[in-house]
């Protein structure tokens, strides 16, 4: 009976429904409100990034989601799982890294990477049969003893636990806080090759170059609420291209297709709402007629981090 | 369940390892608890003490190890780590406890040969003596987990369990004999054991033992109950 409903359970998750679901999540601590109704889902195998400042949410949805926290409110489901009733189902199958956990400091390395291992076996996953030490560069330091670690070395041991069992479901929040340009590089390559091989990972970054060469969706959270959500294009296009120039005498510049033109110091930055070519007609015919020459003039699509800033500015 | 088992004794070697490498460790938990029962038994009938002695082992150096290292791992985020890990909060604390248990067993083996050495001859019933340690150091395991949650950090764990000392030393039948103690002795959870070692030792009868076992399970109810309500994975946030 009870094998029965083990597979039952484990059917569930596998058939190709989303991987990570969310449905009007709401976490309250006390008084106050962390996430206030967020709703998105994963696709098995896509890579989704939620974006957000310093205290936005975006650590209280992934508790949820690792069964660490029961929601106040709403619906989570990994894997078709509930996070927190299915644990022992779903714990399995899935990776975590953790945003700041500790490690036995007299252990090295590599007795940490041994338990982790054997800790999986136990559970009756097949570990990753690569050195993982190789895979995030650590092997030179394999016999060190991990509390003589940095915090970027320690970061990356981090992300080898996580990936040791090989999860179907990888939660990464800021993988790569305190690494250096290499090791963040190197971890990008990390997270591409589980992606390649099918894993399904959620991550939490405010590297918004992060999120634009990894994600293939995103969502921007602010202050416990999901304001921006697409694939990278989409959300750029939520931004309009810009304009910029310099005048070369003081004058006063239009108002383009509705957009207020911010000067400083004679340099003028246009963000349009929509396409720069009318714009842009508009903006060299009263050149023309103030017979003006605008000096370094240049047209910039919208970057993720003008629709980051939007969002977070946008609420102040 | 088989899961939880192997997590439980992996975790538990685990636990071992790292404590050969603590040498203040192995000194606090190991040696200390012989050293202070050499003391004590200098002050009456030394075979008498030293065979109730595990009683008093028990919240000394399983109790007060375990309320250290489950308050320093909380705070170090360690907690955190192993409860993200593929091990269930059964296994997590499963593994606390065999590795507790081990080093108990062997603070008792090194009891009974002090005890051989001096006279007083070796125990006749030794699963009676198991059972009492691995219903103590469940006991006390979860006392532990419990008196965790109510310390802020490692350096006030010293003073959090104090209480506990003190009531396990003065309020168990350890240098008196339990039938010149008050009834209430009877009600602090190192006695049952105090008395099931002795009874193990001197060749008591499973009968005789019952009340005993029967008062630790309702200790272990109780326990249990505790540490549900205060223990605590994260440190406290702000």
């Amino acid at each position: 009976m009870r094998t029965t409903q083990a597979a039952d359970t484990a059917e569930r998750g596998a058939v190709g429904g989303p991987a990570i679901e969310v449905a009007g999540l709401r976490q309250r601590y006390g008084s106050f409100e962390a996430v206030r109704g967020i709703s998105f889902e994963v696709p098995q195998g896509e890579l989704f990034a939620l974006l957000g400042t310093n205290g936005a949410g975006k650590t209280t949805t992934m508790e949820v989601l690792e069964g660490f926290t029961r929601a106040s409110d709403g619906m989570v489901r990994v894997l078709g799982l509930d996070p927190m009733k299915e644990r022992r189902a779903l714990r399995p199958r899935i990776g975590i890294m953790l945003q700041e956990a500790g490690f036995f400091g007299d252990l090295t390395v590599a007795e940490t990477v041994d338990v982790w291992r054997g800790m999986s076996a136990d559970a009756g996953r097949q570990p990753v049969k690569e050195d993982v030490l190789e895979l995030v560069g650590l092997a030179n330091k394999a016999r060190t003893r991990v509390r003589q670690l940095s915090g970027g070395q320690k970061r990356r041991l981090d992300l080898a636990l996580a990936v040791l069992s090989r999860p179907e479901v990888l939660f990464l929040d800021e993988p790569t806080t305190g690494m250096d340009p290499e090791a963040r590089q190197a971890t990008w390559e990390v997270i591409r090759g589980l992606k390649e091989r099918g894993t399904t990972v959620l991550l939490t970054t405010h590297y918004l170059e992060e999120a634009e060469r990894l994600a293939d969706r995103l969502a921007i959270m602010h202050e416990g609420v999901i304001h921006t959500y697409g694939t990278v294009d989409e959300v750029v296009a939520t931004t309009g291209d810009q304009i910029t120039f310099r005048l070369p005498r003081p004058a006063e510049p239009p108002f383009l297709d509705g957009a207020a033109p911010v000067s400083e110091r004679g340099h003028v930055v246009y963000t349009l709402r929509g396409e720069a070519h009318p714009a842009l007609r508009a903006l060299l015919a009263w050149a023309d007629e103030m017979e003006l020459t605008l000096e370094r003039l240049e047209v910039r699509r919208g970057t993720l981090e003008d629709a980051f800033l939007r969002v977070v500015e946008d609420k102040r | 369940m088989r899961t939880d088992v192997l997590h439980a004794v992996r975790l538990a070697r685990m636990d071992l390892k790292l404590l050969g490498r603590n040498t203040t460790a192995v000194f606090n938990v190991l040696l200390l608890p012989l050293l202070f029962a050499w003391m004590l038994s200098q002050g009456g009938s030394e075979s008498f003490i030293l065979t109730g002695m595990p009683g008093v082992l028990l919240a000394f150096a399983v109790f007060m190890n375990l309320v250290n290292s489950f308050t320093a791992r909380r705070e170090e985020l360690v907690l955190k780590r192993l409860r993200g890990g593929q091990g269930s909060a059964v296994a997590i604390f499963g593994g606390a406890g065999l590795a507790a248990l081990a080093v108990f067993v062997l603070q008792v083996a090194l009891l009974v040969v002090w005890i051989d050495r001096t006279g007083g001859g070796l125990p006749e019933n030794v699963p009676m003596m198991l059972v009492a340690a691995v219903l103590g150091v469940a006991v006390f395991g979860l006392l532990a987990a419990a008196f965790s949650g109510i310390t802020p950090n490692a350096e006030l764990a010293q003073v959090a369990v104090l209480p506990v000392l003190i009531v396990a030393l003065v309020g168990s039948p350890l240098v008196i004999p339990l039938s010149e103690m008050p009834f209430a002795v009877r009600l602090v959870p190192t006695t049952p054991i105090v008395e099931m070692m002795r009874m193990g030792y001197g060749g008591g009868s499973w009968a005789a033992a019952l009340p005993w076992i029967g008062a630790l399970l309702a200790w272990l109810v109780v326990a249990g109950l505790l540490a549900k309500w205060l223990f605590r994975w994260d440190p406290r946030h702000g």
